[in-house]
């Protein structure tokens, strides 16, 4: 007698083994009948079985059965419900697969549509604007409005402009430097929130020389920095802050005049 | 599940009828299963117009190792007989599983059972066709 110990589901589901193996095709049965395979009590049933279904074989089929067997016309074409479908691993590896490349076009959808011209440009002096001290700036106390007057007067910059959404802020420097592209580049410190602003050439299409243009506001964050940008006039200006594009939501949300 | 060769002609052709009925309507059965439910109905129904067995608590025997051998000297007929004696839902499942066409969930699903209503009848089957066997091809025959 083999000592192999049988749970209570795995004889439950021994009783009912088909007689032959093509036919077991679920999991638990399957199971049951790994474990059972070596025992003498199933092999006596499985031996029981056999001799009969060969006895049931045995019973001839009259020849008007034979030839009345009925053509596949009488059953309906069959229909595999979802969860079948969902069930096979071949359309749920093939449903993943789609799931992630849809995942995957839709952040790059997002992402480009978040993208703008001059965007290279503003994430650099985002990185700048996180290198900045106060200190690095020519003290310039005014209103931000006025800023532009300034950087045309000193520095012939033209249309570097604050726009009126930041125009009420209060200065503490300013400076013009050129960045790695030979742009000229003003920076200005704000007395809220720690905040600066950088007012930068527009990107320019390289053909006509002509400046590329886009309405509104653009975000952007970069190592817990976040900026706005919008441009005018050919002329980009940036606000940015340590934080993120909730801090300067409330500068943008509503336009002024 | 009836042990008469006529009366199974019948069950078979009506329910060949019922199924190209169907068929012409454009509601054609959905699979090879509802042949056999429908059959197993209506074997039912003929089978209780002819004498009924007695509810008896037949003799159970443990699986012999010899079965085979007894089984072997059996005409099919006999073994129709036995199992067209046995009382419903027995029967059923004992006529569905030797007939070695359904695999576990089919068979389920055509005998209407759980599978431990399953399970116990078969095991219980088994048991009690064994003791026959012993009663009518004693071991020392084989």
């Amino acid at each position: 007698m083999s000592a192999v110990q049988l749970s209570r589901k795995d004889k439950m589901l021994l009783h009912c083994a088909p007689i032959r193996e093509e036919r077991v095709d679920d999991r638990a049965l399957r199971t049951a009948l790994h474990h059972a395979r070596k025992t003498e009590a199933f092999a006596v049933q499985q031996n029981f079985d056999k001799a009969a279904a060969s006895l049931v074989q045995a019973i001839p089929i009259p020849q008007e059965i034979t030839e009345w067997i009925p053509p596949d016309t009488f059953i309906a074409p069959t229909r595999r419900p979802w969860k079948n479908y969902a069930q096979n691993p071949a359309f749920l590896a093939t449903g993943i697969a789609v799931l992630v490349i849809t995942i995957i076009a839709i952040f790059q959808l997002v992402d480009r549509l978040n993208r703008f011209p001059g965007e290279p440009t503003a994430r650099r002096l985002l990185t700048t604007a996180s290198s900045t001290h106060a200190m690095m700036l020519d003290p310039v106390k005014t209103d931000a409005g006025a800023i532009g007057d300034f950087l045309f007067m000193k520095h012939r910059l033209v249309h570097y402009d604050v726009p009126p959404e930041f125009a009420e802020l209060k200065t503490l420097g300013c400076r013009v430097f050129d960045d790695e592209e030979g742009q000229r580049v003003a920076q200005v410190w704000v007395v809220e929130k720690k905040m600066q602003f950088f007012l930068f050439p527009a990107e320019r299409d390289p053909k006509t020389g002509k400046a590329r243009e886009f309405s509104g506001w653009r975000n952007l964050e970069q190592e817990r920095w976040a900026g706005v940008v919008k441009e005018d006039k050919g002329v980009c200006f940036m606000a940015a802050t340590r934080g993120t594009a909730k801090d300067l939501a409330p500068y943008i949300s509503k336009p002024k005049n | 599940m009836l042990a008469d060769v006529a009366k199974a002609q019948e069950v078979f052709h009506a329910t060949l009828r019922e199924a190209a009925q169907l068929a012409a309507n454009s509601e054609a059965p959905r699979d090879r299963l509802w042949f056999f439910r429908n059959a197993r109905w209506r074997c039912l129904e003929a089978g209780e117009q002819g004498l009924q067995a007695e509810d008896v608590d037949l003799e159970q025997d443990e699986l012999a190792a010899w079965a085979p051998s007894q089984i072997e000297k059996l005409e099919p007929q006999q073994l129709a007989v036995w199992i067209s004696g046995a009382p419903d839902p027995q029967r059923t499942a004992l006529a569905l599983f030797y007939l070695d066409e359904f695999n576990y969930r089919d068979l389920l699903s055509v005998t209407e059972l759980k599978p431990p209503e399953l399970s116990k009848l078969l095991c219980a089957g088994r048991r009690q066709f064994q003791a026959w066997l012993d009663a009518t091809i004693p071991a020392s025959q084989t």
